[in-house]
């Protein structure tokens, strides 16, 4: 149990590429951090810099108020379950569990007799690792060497392994990454049952966004080594910074149009395919308050706040059927445009009409609505929620982390600007010349 | 015509492998000649020396039991060669598994370069080094009868640079079983001696069979120590002797026997340790 602080943390390979940049974060104790996004973020080595495995290039990292820039894994207090399990194959799975406990040669007081001993007993040793077991549902394959379980069956011995050990921080690097998909559903239960028993802090890496969102007290989304947003999931689902997250979060992705925002009489809108739609509600108020004015936007809806009707009325689109996806308690419809622009509409199942069902047929015309309230409304230029505060991080361009404009600003200045382009010939001229340069200084 | 087609297959087929029967069938016979021409002279008791006959004309143990007579030094030659196998064998199994982990697993500078330098090292053939190698073991000693030493600190020495099979070994070991040690409390030897080694049994079992049979047939360079001291030959150095023109007539049966003592703890570790064998040669190449 304890608190992970990373101030200004940085990972720069061989001095070259930079993996991770200026990540702050201030874990609470007890936290169910996750880590989320794509492959290439840097969600991993962030993670891998808390554990010890990877150096820390600038920056500072501190568990339970201590620096351990400098630690070594195993005096860093944490347990960590691996994407690939690295459950050791000579081991039975109760050796495997008893692995950390057996290389723990702290000083500690016997239960038994009082006296000051180094590492645990046999007994405890003993005790800790059927007790994981039980908790597990492994009892039975204690005598078992890995080779002989399932995928599944592995991921709990991992899971079992960085359990016996009394550590300050639990660390996990896409535990379910290798699992089957029902298989998958069914650990993601088990882990936060996990969690409510073992009730320390946590750090969970994943690029399945459903595992972020349902285990995670916050979310800290990454994109390119950059901080995207941190927040709990309600908030990154609902109110996300910039369009980067608002497109990762929630599946399928959220539909995104180029249009313009309208204000009349402090009264917004938004034109869209021809159709003009009143921003009323919540959404409308946060514009005003924000002093948001007219301008060109990019707007986004998610699939699942939009819905498809058979009767037209004055604020819904006309769009034509192009593909239907049956999921069971919903459909995912792929509708057209009148100018071919495409949107997905997640229509669930249980409410639907038979006419409504029948009308969604591949070239049948239909119409699409969605509430105000659904709106989400982005710049343009840098990617930014129109109503995100200030320290939101632009997804597009360069991305600049908050309080470093004016330094990016300088740079842009300080850069050598760029005169009109050469033409290939005087490119050619140029690049003899060196070459003769380089043959007379030989 | 489909079907006389598939005879015509069948038929060049059979062809085929009639004939690679054949040459594969006249290898063996050439291969296995001289090991049963070998096994058949040291059982022929009716004369010492070179007779011409490939068959015994009498049967008998007695070049056997010459060998291990007091007045024979073939026992201080197998003795020599034994304890400068056994050496080479751990000293070099433990030099070989530690510089492959170390290659495998730690990023350092100039890695690369010294691995490119043991390469191109490892081209040139080792007796160019004979001649220097014998003035440095001249100077410490290490020649004539006391040659065995010398023989065991220059295959010691040199074990580092057959580390590319154990390495192959290892690089397809994940590195998430050493980080895991770590995470759960193990520092860099408890890595390796803990979790590493014990899975590398099949390419320890290669390296000790590997860095026995080395030392075991060595001719020239133990030749080159030895310089005609019998106290300080190994076996086939030894064994050789008795095959100059001034003892083959009288040591030629011998030195069949002697081969035949030679050729059996080989035999006995191959019989023992031949899955883990092909285990370890395959292994760097068809894991992970």
């Amino acid at each position: 149990m304890a608190r992970v602080q990373l101030i200004d943390v940085k990972k720069i390979y061989q001095g070259k590429v930079t993996a991770v940049h200026d990540f702050n974060l201030d874990i609470a104790d007890k936290e169910f951090v996750v880590f989320v996004g794509p492959s290439g973020c840097g969600k991993s080595t962030t993670l891998r810099m808390v554990a010890g495995l990877e150096d820390i290039s600038e920056g500072e990292c501190y568990i339970d108020g201590e620096l351990v820039n400098d630690l070594l894994p195993k005096d860093r207090h944490i347990s960590m379950v691996f994407q690939n399990y690295a459950l050791y194959p000579h081991l039975t799975v109760f050796e495997n569990m008893a692995f950390p406990l057996r290389l723990d040669k702290s000083l500690r007081t016997d239960p038994k007799t009082g006296k000051q001993i180094k590492g645990y007993t046999q007994d405890e040793i003993f005790e800790k690792v059927t007790e994981a077991a039980k908790v597990l549902d492994i009892t039975r394959f204690l005598t078992r060497k890995p080779k002989a379980l399932s995928g599944g069956q592995r991921q709990r011995v991992a899971i079992g392994r960085a359990m016996v050990k009394d550590c300050k921080v639990f660390l996990m690097d896409e535990p379910l990454s290798n699992l089957d998909a029902k298989l998958r559903n069914q650990m993601r239960a088990e882990i936060i049952l996990l969690r409510k028993r073992i009730n320390t802090t946590f750090i969970y890496v994943t690029h399945d966004q459903t595992e972020a969102m349902t285990l995670g007290d916050r979310i800290v989304c990454m994109r390119d080594g950059f901080i995207m947003q941190v927040g709990t999931p309600a908030e990154l689902f609902d109110s996300p910074d910039n369009l980067f997250v608002a497109q990762f979060i929630g599946a399928p992705m959220m539909n995104t149009f180029n249009t313009h925002l309208n204000v009349s009489g402090g009264k917004y809108s938004v034109e869209l395919f021809g159709v003009n739609i009143p921003v009323t509600g919540e959404k409308g108020k946060a514009l005003a308050e924000k002093k948001v004015e007219a301008q060109d936007i990019l707007l986004g809806v998610r699939p699942e706040h939009m819905t498809l009707k058979i009767k037209k009325d004055a604020v819904s689109i006309p769009v034509n059927v192009e593909v239907c996806e049956m999921m069971g308690s919903e459909i995912h419809v792929h509708v057209l445009t009148k100018d071919n622009t495409k949107i997905i509409v997640r229509m669930p199942t249980i409410n639907m009409s038979p006419e409504e069902k029948a009308s969604l047929v591949q070239g049948n015309e239909v119409y699409l609505s969605f509430e105000p309230k659904a709106m989400h409304f982005f710049n343009p230029e840098n990617e930014k929620s129109l109503l995100a505060g200030p320290n939101a991080v632009n997804s597009k361009g360069p991305i600049i982390l908050p309080g470093h404009e004016k330094a990016e600003e300088q740079k842009a200045e300080e850069a050598p600007v760029c005169g009109p382009e050469k033409s290939e010939e005087e490119a050619l001229k140029e690049a003899k010349e060196k070459k003769e340069a380089k043959k007379e200084a030989k | 015509m489909q079907e006389k087609k598939l005879a015509s297959l069948s038929g060049r087929r059979r062809l085929g492998n009639i004939f690679t029967y054949i040459g594969l069938s006249l290898i063996s016979v050439i291969w296995i000649t001289p090991f049963v021409f070998l096994v058949l002279q040291s059982f022929d008791v009716s004369s010492t020396g070179l007779t011409g006959n490939v068959w015994p004309e009498k049967w008998g143990l007695g070049n056997f039991a010459y060998l291990f007579s007091a007045d024979c030094n073939f026992l201080q030659w197998y003795f020599n060669t034994f304890i400068i196998a056994l050496a080479v064998c751990v000293g070099q199994t433990i030099m070989q598994i530690m510089m492959a982990y170390a290659l495998s697993r730690f990023r350092f500078r100039f890695r690369k370069g010294l691995m490119n330098v043991m390469l191109v090292l490892g081209m040139f053939p080792g007796f160019l080094t004979m001649i220097v190698l014998y003035e440095v073991l001249k100077t410490m000693g290490f020649t004539g009868d006391n040659s065995v030493p010398g023989l065991i600190l220059v295959s010691i020495a040199s074990s580092g640079m057959g580390y590319y099979v154990a390495k192959g070994f290892l690089d397809t070991m994940p590195k998430s079983l050493d980080e895991a040690a770590m995470v759960d409390g193990a520092n860099r030897f408890q890595v390796f001696y803990k979790v590493i080694m014990p899975l590398c049994k099949p390419i320890v079992i290669y390296i000790i069979l590997t860095s026995f049979m080395g030392p075991w047939g060595d001719y020239i360079f133990a030749a080159t120590l030895a310089k005609g001291a019998s106290a300080g030959m190994n076996v086939a150095t030894g064994l050789t002797s008795w095959l100059s023109a001034a003892n083959v007539a009288g040591y030629f049966k011998y030195f069949c026997a002697g081969g035949v003592i030679v050729a059996i703890p080989v035999i006995i570790l191959f019989l023992f340790l031949q899955k883990y064998y092909v285990e370890g040669v395959t292994g760097g190449a068809v894991k992970g």
